[in-house]
């Protein structure tokens, strides 16, 4: 695990050289370029608005508007789930590249894990500009916690990038891990307080242990503390929070390297 | 004259003192695990528990791709690996370029490597090529400044200069090899390990990367090139390794080398040519390529003969034999039979027929057997496969034969070329050998 941190720090000019070249790719001959990723977080939110405001008005103690509540959350997921994806995906996209040529493998998906972020860094100005207009309109949301966000984010990335490290190792050998994942995001997705409020759960006490222990959970629940609340999270959150992203960290570097060797005869 | 190869020859020329050593390979050996249908959890499990896809296999389960390879390249040396299709060199310069680890045996490397594996490998067909020289170079170890530096010399020696913005999916692969031998050899490595790619540029780029390379071992740098071109690495390397089917056969000097795996290719061919025929001859046409013609004259048989023997192998200088038999079922009254020499890369040797050598054709029908006798094939020492055909005196054919023969030539003493005149070397003044018998 230290290698890879190593590798990473070691090679960090072409990392940033990777995940600009991704980014311009992404829009390459698209005129609205990088305005689409202020697009989709833009649609969502209109969207989320629309239906849960408009259409029916759910009834979510602690979630008031439901709208803005949801989008605090959503889009740390969205980083999470597609760097994940996308990262289990990284070493057979670029197989040339590994196979045929020295290159440093785990930069493969911590450019994906870093694209990603860019795209979330994109939606966090929409959210913050929901949320101030909330405020405005005399909704109880939003604060000065939101300066908070980059710090979660900082401490979030070991986690994303540890989950996509390995990720990304383990596809390589056995592809069957790239569904099993899609299956287990999509399962996790509603395990994670992000479209209810955790207190709403309180009553069904499993249910209510099995999302708080999910290691996603912390996380959310950071976000949604410090945009949609306004507040700095709790410091047992952010301890949560270390431990889960040291884990994780640790145990998929530590996969990465385990299978370092084999990755340029398996690609 | 070069040694016959034999798989107990691998005798590494005497080592280098250590200190000098750029590269040095001790006992190596490289397995690969077999693929087996509804294996891949076996293999998970494998490399997550060993680090390894292949310790502790059995032997059936794994394929040896090199096997107790020991070599030792000194630092300004030019070392080539050459061999057969499959044999192990590409594995042999990937684990030298530390992308695979060995299974057995150790590899030391000393000092920074840069690696020219495949065609085109470390460059994203969708950017520019400007781009691409950055992102290659920063694999390779550049920082961004330090390519800002080269930027010039390396567009400059590539002669890409227009094509820089052009994203690299447009390039050809003459135009890929360029930019990727350009970067490799702008960002100073210790050693350099160069796979094939050289022979797709054309050849004017080939001359500048030898001229480059060659610059390059005057400054104290080591190559390390994979080549089937013989003739590249006969010019550009110290020693040569020829390994064959991921065995060591012979470590030297690059014209005994080169020798020794030749003869050994050209005495598998004859085999295999002999071989073949015998399938013709025991029923079945030639394939159509190699052979065409009206057939209103058949060429039944070809036989090379010296000796009063059939041959596959000729000493240079020998008296040697082209026998044809042919028939034709029509009578003809116009018919030319000839013979053609060449190089199996199409070179032509010689080539004479019964026109250029002033026979009128008067008649032909039914059987015949024509000979052309050389009383001295002075050959140089090589490989040669010879055309056999019978037409008309304007050029139709009735029956082609494409390398109706093939077949070796060996000499006593070396030479290059295709032609092997007598000859002898005389020395007067002071001048002595210490060793040299004057030739046969």
């Amino acid at each position: 695990m230290f290698r890879v941190a190593f590798q990473i720090f070691r090679f960090r000019g072409l990392l940033a050289t990777l995940t600009s070249r991704e980014l311009k790719a992404r829009y390459r001959g698209s005129v609205l370029g990088f305005l689409w990723s202020l697009a989709n977080p833009l649609l969502l939110l209109a969207v989320y608005t629309f239906v849960f405001s408009v259409v029916f008005k759910p009834r979510a103690e602690g979630a008031e508007p439901y709208a803005l509540f949801v989008v605090s959350g959503l889009f740390a997921w969205i980083w999470v789930s597609t760097s994940a994806l996308e990262g289990s995906m990284s070493l057979i996209a670029n197989s040339g590249l590994i196979r045929k040529a020295v290159f440093p493998a785990e930069l493969l998906p911590m450019v994906t894990v870093l694209s990603n972020l860019v795209h979330l860094l994109f939606a966090m100005p929409i959210v913050a500009v929901a949320i101030v207009t909330g405020r405005v309109l005399g909704e109880k949301v939003g604060g000065i916690g939101a300066l908070a966000v980059p710090a979660i984010i900082l401490l979030h990335l070991p986690m994303v990038a540890g989950l996509a490290l390995g990720a990304s190792a383990l596809t390589v050998h056995f592809k069957d891990v790239r569904d099993l994942l899609a299956n287990l995001l999509t399962f996790l997705f509603f395990l994670t307080p992000i479209l209810y409020p955790l207190a709403s759960i309180a009553h069904l006490r499993p249910v209510w242990w099995l999302v708080r222990l999910n290691p996603f959970t912390p996380f959310i629940l950071a976000y949604q503390e410090a945009l949609f609340v306004g507040r700095f999270p709790e410091p047992t959150l952010w301890l949560q929070m270390a431990l889960v992203s040291l884990v994780s960290w640790a145990l998929g570097a530590g996969i990465f390297e385990r299978l370092r060797e084999t990755l340029v005869e398996a690609a | 004259m070069s040694e016959p190869p034999s798989a107990t020859s691998a005798v590494p020329e005497a080592a280098a003192p250590p200190a000098g050593d750029a590269i040095r390979v001790e006992g190596l050996s490289k397995l690969y695990r077999r693929t087996l249908p509804g294996d891949r959890l076996r293999t998970l499990k494998s490399a997550l528990l060993r680090g390894s896809l292949t310790r502790g296999l059995s032997r059936e389960e794994s394929i040896a791709a090199l096997e107790g390879i020991d070599f030792t390249v000194a630092r300004g040396e030019a070392f080539g690996v050459i061999g057969g299709n499959g044999s192990g060199k590409s594995t042999l310069l990937k684990l030298v370029a530390g992308m695979l680890k060995p299974s057995a045996g150790r590899i030391v490397v000393d000092g920074r490597v840069a690696a020219l594996i495949e065609l085109g490998a470390g460059f994203h067909p969708e950017i520019s090529g400007r781009e691409n020289v950055y992102i290659n170079g920063a694999v390779l170890g550049l920082t961004r400044r330090q390519i800002d530096r080269r930027y010039e010399e390396i567009v400059e020696f590539s002669g890409l200069a227009d094509f820089m913005e052009e994203p690299v999916k447009n390039y050809s692969s003459g135009m890929y090899v360029r930019l990727g031998f350009a970067v490799a050899v702008h960002t100073d490595p210790d050693v350099l390990l160069v796979d094939e790619v050289l022979a797709v540029g054309d050849e004017a780029f080939s001359h500048r990367c030898v001229r480059r390379i060659e610059e390059f071992l005057a400054s104290g740098r080591t190559l390390l090139l994979v080549s089937h071109s013989l003739d590249l690495v006969e010019g550009l390397c110290d020693r040569l390794l020829w390994i064959d089917n991921g065995r060591q056969r012979l470590v030297g000097e690059p014209r005994r080398v080169i020798d020794a795996y030749r003869q050994e290719v050209a005495e598998q061919e004859g085999e295999a040519h002999h071989a073949a025929k015998l399938q013709r001859e025991e029923g079945g046409e030639r394939s159509e390529e190699l052979r065409w013609g009206s057939r209103q004259a058949e060429i039944a048989a070809v036989r090379l003969l010296a000796g009063g023997a059939e041959r596959y192998h000729l000493e240079t200088g020998e008296e040697a034999v082209f026998e044809i038999r042919a028939r034709a079922a029509e009578p003809l009254t116009d018919f030319v039979f000839g013979v053609a020499v060449s190089t199996p890369r199409g070179f032509e040797c010689w080539g004479t027929n019964t026109d250029l050598a002033g026979f009128v054709p008067g008649r032909f029908e039914g059987e015949a057997t024509v000979r052309l006798t050389c009383p001295a094939l002075r050959l140089a020492p090589g490989e040669y496969v010879a055309d056999v055909a019978v037409h008309s005196r304007d050029g139709a054919p009735y029956d082609y034969m494409r390398r109706a023969l093939t077949f070796t030539v060996t000499a006593a003493t070396g030479g290059i070329g295709v032609y092997f005149p007598e000859h002898r070397w005389e020395f007067t003044g002071g001048i002595r050998w210490d060793d040299g018998q004057p030739p046969p």
